[in-house]
């Protein structure tokens, strides 16, 4: 840095003849340039994204909701004294608040607020692992076709088109009935969904990127097609699969609350959210807040993510 | 526009088979023998490769799949085991069914959600537009499952307003009064996904230039909003498509739930009992129906907006 501004700050000439008063005049300059230079510093695109994140009330909010819950399920045994599988017969369908159990109990007795928590780790777990594993798997499959075009795109992306003909939810319960009940059955089925539309999102930025200049400058000097890929277009892709996959999470969590409530998710007695739901439907005119339990954690969840996600993709446009 | 329908009719034929495709293969490496329902449970090894010789599933899949896609075009979906129907019969019966609640719910939630999205989009940033925006991320996030169980229990269990499920045609007003809950929980989120759209399109035309020149030119405002949702309202059209398949596919749960005698009330019952001929006849019925749900709202906004017309055809 300092190379770079003293000999434009030092007229030509002094060379070797600068007095210390001089060189001194000079460093004071430096400093000064370098105190401006300082505010005009370049931020990195995350930190700014942070920044532009943390001023958004809702997406605090809705990041905290998510971050509380997962905690809380993680914390589960600590939290609640109460085996969630293991019910007291005699204190079947509790109500709200009643003694010992905050949720109250379902059909078997069991402390609602005990499944609730246990059950978290098996919600969270079917909307975030889908989607981290579908934006992998699309990314690569998106970046792929984009680049190559020819024989390989193009077969991959209408193999993703007819993916993308079903019916998210029928896709799911289609792949879900076929390979059979079960939390890493229902997290297949969910990815599976979800890959078609991130590998579309992928490709046609991977196609408005792969026509830039800038790739033909790293084509002309020599590096490979995976190295392009590497350092040239994902990091230019990256942005636009982060948003749409941003968005999913929500999206995957009622997918696989859905299976589970169809009979598709962990077998019982899992404390999975959506099949609570589904075996306290028979209770809901006797206790119907109990029943109701489940289906606000799902809801509750999925708004948190869609918040933080409005929020994401508000803070990743600079423009804003 | 002769041309853009045969094209995009072309275009739909390799999806259909492909759709075709996958729904044979997920139900052909289902684990367990499809023949185990079929012999009795002391069957000699002799009598069961009999069975399995006359269903042919030692054929190979191609062949298989050939086998059941003649068949299938046919209208032989094969035959229900435990119901001891034909396949068709039941999803004949079923798809009117389906039908009439998935297209209810569609122009319900559409309509209202380009009512929400007009309101918001023409009021940006004020009150009004927020309480549109908050309850259509809600709308979003709310699992229509259990939307419906919450109807069920203030509208049916509480006040008794409306029946707690099946379907009757019999007369007008019970026929508008059993479809009213299972409606209002499917189209919530088609609401809600309208509305966003609606509101972004709208927020997007009015940044336009040629919005500018049409107030310079002395247009009222009611004028110039018209101009505005005709442009704003091709990427609704986009959507509802993938809306209304959002509908048929999501009719699983709200069947199930209102006990409503449609696809997704069949489905159901056929995943709980295994029964794979059935799930995989309505798992077809339904995604051949979504795939020309598509082509026809295609064709549909290839024939309203010329811009889309002009990029294909």
């Amino acid at each position: 840095m300092s190379q770079a501004v003293i000999p434009v700050l030092l007229p030509q000439g002094f060379g070797s003849e600068v007095s210390s008063a001089e060189r001194q005049a000079a460093a004071e300059q430096r400093d000064a340039w370098n105190a401006v230079d300082q505010s005009v510093e370049t931020q990195s695109f995350w930190v700014g994204t942070g920044k532009r994140f943390l001023r958004n009330k809702t997406g605090v909010v809705a990041a905290a909701i998510v971050l509380l819950l997962a905690a809380a399920s993680v914390l589960a045994p600590v939290l609640t004294p109460y085996d969630p599988l293991l019910g007291e017969p005699t204190d079947r369908l509790q109500n709200l608040g009643s003694s010992g159990h905050l949720l109250g109990t379902d059909e078997q007795g069991r402390d609602m607020l005990a499944r609730v928590l246990y059950g978290g780790r098996l919600s969270l777990a079917a909307g975030f692992i889908p989607t981290v594993g579908a934006a992998i798997i699309g990314t690569v499959i998106g970046v792929t076709s984009g680049m190559l075009r020819g024989v390989v795109g193009t077969v991959l992306m209408r193999f993703m088109d007819m993916l993308y003909a079903f019916p998210a939810i029928l896709l799911a319960i289609a792949v879900g009935s076929s390979l059979g009940p079960g939390l890493s059955n229902t997290i297949i089925a969910v990815t599976i969904v979800f890959i078609p539309p991130v590998a579309r999102v992928a490709e046609q930025a991977t196609r408005r990127v792969v026509v830039q200049e800038f790739i033909e400058a790293a084509h002309l000097s020599g590096a490979s097609r995976w190295r392009i890929a590497r350092t040239q277009i994902l990091p230019n892709v990256l942005n636009d699969i982060i948003v749409y996959a941003s968005g999913l999470v929500g999206v995957a969590m009622i997918i696989a609350a859905s299976l589970s409530f169809l009979g598709l998710g962990s077998p019982p007695p899992a404390p999975e959210w959506g099949y609570m739901l589904n075996s306290l439907r028979g209770s809901l005119n006797t206790t119907p807040l109990v029943t109701i339990v489940p289906g606000f954690f799902i809801f509750l969840t999925s708004v948190a993510f869609n918040m933080a996600s409005d929020a994401l993709r508000e803070a990743m446009d600079s423009r804003l | 526009m002769v041309r853009l329908v045969i094209r995009r009719v072309g275009l739909a034929i390799p999806t259909l088979i492909g759709v075709s495709m996958i729904v044979f293969i997920l139900m052909t490496v289902v684990p367990g023998s499809p023949e185990a329902g079929l012999v009795p449970e002391d069957a000699t090894p002799a009598e069961r490769q009999a069975v399995r010789n006359q269903l042919g599933l030692d054929d190979p899949l191609p062949v298989r799949y050939f086998h059941w896609a003649v068949d299938a075009l046919q209208g032989d979906l094969g035959r229900s085991q435990q119901r001891r129907r034909e396949v068709t019969d039941l999803l004949v019966q079923a798809w009117g069914n389906t039908f009439v609640l998935a297209l209810v719910s569609a122009v319900f939630g559409i309509a209202l959600g380009l009512l929400l999205g007009y309101i918001a989009g023409t009021r940006r940033g004020k009150l009004l537009d927020r309480v549109i925006s908050v309850v259509s991320l809600a709308g979003l996030s709310i699992p229509s499952f259990f939307l419906a169980i919450i109807l069920l229990a203030l509208f049916a269990g509480g006040l008794k307003w409306f029946p707690s499920g099946g379907a009757s045609f019999d007369d007008p007003v019970t026929a508008v009064r059993s479809l009213v809950l299972p409606v209002l929980s499917g189209s919530l989120i088609t609401m809600a996904i309208t509305a966003r759209v609606t509101r972004a399109g709208i927020v997007d035309v009015f940044g336009a230039d040629f919005v500018e020149t049409l107030r310079a030119k002395g247009l009222t405002e009611f004028e110039v909003r018209r101009h505005v949702m005709r442009n704003a309202i091709s990427p609704v059209l986009t959507t509802s498509g993938v809306q209304i398949g959002a509908l048929l596919g999501g009719s699983v749960l709200v069947e199930t739930i209102f006990r409503w005698p449609g696809m997704g009330l069949l489905l159901y019952n056929a995943i709980s009992s295994r029964d794979l001929v059935v799930v995989q006849g309505a798992t077809l019925v339904i995604a051949l129906t979504f795939v020309i749900i598509n082509l026809l709202v295609d064709l549909l906004q290839a024939g309203i907006d010329p811009r889309v017309r002009g990029a294909v055809a």
